[in-house]
């Protein structure tokens, strides 16, 4: 009898349990599930009609905006270009981003210093980031360039269909490697010192300790970063609103920026979530392919 | 062999000034420029502001513009963060501890980490029509969406953090016949504090910089921008009054370089936590 009591009181409690966890779960994932999963719906059926995004009435086209995107030069160009600013971003954040780690990891004095002015941009906004470099091109830069007298640097770069790229991506990495080298350098901090002890007694060279030593060990993190930067790569737009608006002519028009102009100024609505939805599917496969071989190299 | 490892670390000092020059030259320009008149900015960009001129920021100072700007946006944050502290942690302690024993909960977390993968953007369009449709152009409406936004990443973080934490006091609160909203309240909620410090700064932060949020949804009129939509359609409406635009910048980063001198370690942590994870 006492038995069953405590049994049944303790199914009761169980119970209650039960109830407080769906009472914490419940707010959170439905705020998730209205705000995010239903938009993301939303946005895969408007993708299939002609929908202007203002009339009352559309018509459902099946793939057509699909075909469209890739029959139309304006989005291969976007992407063509996005792909090339993300392909430098990446390379260069991780280059610069480990040599400035493996230069903040040497035994040097005034390292919190070092690191303390070194992360500042990255609590600062990068529009904000984005209107001064805006700024600079046009005070700035033209004085500098003139007094030393590169050609180059006499304009402002940002109105130089060849520059204007360039000198995003340098703006983008001026703010986008505070976080990887951060990262790089915890990883060069998880490298026990006796492995180098050893190295310099066997008369490895810098470059055997470096290639045998370091990048074995960093190379997670490197997984990581170039994740990190390829995603925000792909989806570059704040740096580009606040400096070109994707000018000049079209020679900075990200895809964000595609996207954004169609939708918001051109009322091309459904086109657009079309277009979204084509360079989501290649954020989507590319994080897929990095967690699967994350994965893998966990189980060996 | 010690003189060569000398050399190698002057070369590291010159290296490491020079990115310095980088990092500070920019927001040098950007305060001595806000405190310098015009004339004397014409004269040099690169002076020091002898003697400064502070009309340019008290003129940003008196705008109403700013300070609807600045309050909206700690309006939004603060939402966002309470949000975090009241909805995430909790939840993140259900789906932790019934991930085990339960298929719906393994599934509802699958499901928020599905958000990871998807780039806003294809959301964007049909979340203003969500939004607008809801009456939620506003800034409330706005924090609350970004409540959602943020549920991925914190609940990724503090299911994380809370395998790192032992349930021997969660279970001694059980047997001692403490119910489960109690056992939270007062064993699991305290034991989370750090990671729930990590979360917030990452939150807040992300929060108070974004820009393609507020421009989408509250860039209608004046009195919904926020910090950054307050710059944006600023600087385009005075592009040859140099005090007066770079004292926006300065008056927009002040917060945040204030809140980084006093919070270096902890900001330092929030940005860097998780990315490490995934």
């Amino acid at each position: 009898m006492e038995k069953t009591k405590g049994r049944n009181s303790m199914s009761k409690r169980q119970k209650g349990r039960d109830r407080t966890f769906l009472l914490f779960t419940a707010p959170g994932f439905l705020l998730y599930f209205f705000f995010f999963i239903t938009p993301v719906l939303m946005g895969l059926y408007y993708s299939i009609t002609d929908w202007d995004g203002i009339s009352r009435s559309y018509n459902i086209i099946g793939l057509g905006n699909y075909v469209k995107i890739f029959q139309t030069s304006q989005f291969m160009k976007s992407l063509l270009f996005t792909v090339k600013y993300t392909v430098l971003l990446v390379v260069f954040t991780i280059v610069i981003g480990i040599a400035i780690a493996m230069l903040l990891n040497r035994k040097i004095k005034g390292k919190g210093f070092f690191r303390a002015i070194y992360f500042i941009p990255a609590v600062l906004s990068s529009m904000t980031i984005g209107l001064i470099f805006n700024k600079l091109c046009y005070y700035i830069i033209p004085v500098i360039g003139k007094a030393l007298h590169i050609a180059a640097l006499s304009q402002n770069p940002l109105a130089d269909k060849n520059l204007a790229m360039w000198t995003i991506l340098f703006v983008n990495l001026w703010q986008g490697l505070c976080i990887p080298t951060l990262l790089f350098l915890a990883g060069l901090q998880s490298v026990p010192t006796d492995l180098y002890d050893g190295a310099a007694l066997d008369g490895a060279t810098s470059w055997d300790i470096f290639r045998y030593i370091t990048i074995p060990f960093l190379l997670p993190v490197v997984s990581v970063v170039f994740v990190l930067t390829l995603k925000s790569g792909l989806m570059v737009f704040d740096y580009i609103m606040a400096m070109t608006g994707g000018g000049p002519g079209s020679s900075t028009r990200s895809v964000a920026m595609l996207i954004y102009k169609h939708g918001f100024t051109q009322n091309k609505y459904a086109f657009s979530i079309a277009e979204a939805i084509v360079m989501g599917i290649i954020v989507a496969i590319i994080s897929a392919v990095q967690i699967y071989f994350t994965d893998k190299k966990k189980a060996v | 062999m010690v003189e060569g490892r000398k050399q190698h670390n002057g070369l590291t000092y010159v290296i490491l000034f020079f990115g310095i020059l980088l990092i500070i030259f920019p927001l040098y320009i950007t305060i001595v420029t806000a405190l310098k008149s015009n004339v004397q900015s014409s004269q040099s960009f690169f002076t020091l502001p002898i003697p400064i001129y502070l009309d340019g920021f008290k003129e940003v100072l008196s705008n109403e513009r700013y300070w609807r700007a600045f309050f909206n946006t700690i309006y939004i944050t603060a939402i966002v963060l309470a949000g975090n502290i009241i909805i995430m942690p909790a939840m993140s302690y259900a789906v932790a501890r019934k991930i085990p024993v339960s298929k719906a909960y393994k599934l509802v977390y699958y499901f928020l980490l599905l958000g990871i993968f998807i780039p806003f953007q294809v959301k964007m369009m049909p979340l203003v029509k969500l939004l607008s449709s809801l009456n939620m152009m506003n800034p409330t409406g706005l924090g609350i969406l970004c409540i959602s936004s943020s549920t991925c990443e914190s609940v990724f973080l503090f299911v994380g953090y809370m395998g790192a934490i032992p349930v021997d006091m969660e279970e001694a609160a059980w047997i001692d016949g403490a119910s489960t909203m109690k056992t939270y309240t007062s064993v699991v909620f305290p034991l989370l504090k750090p990671m729930l410090a990590t979360v917030l700064i990452k939150q807040g932060l992300w929060m108070w910089n974004d820009f393609m949020l507020p421009l989408i949804t509250l860039n209608r009129g004046w009195k919904d921008w926020t910090l950054t939509l307050f710059q944006y359609n600023f600087q385009t409406e005075y592009t040859i009054n140099y005090s007066l635009t770079f004292s926006t910048f300065v008056a927009s980063m002040l917060p945040l370089l204030i809140f980084y001198c006093f919070m270096q370690k902890a900001i330092v942590g929030g940005l860097t936590a998780g990315a490490v994870k995934s």
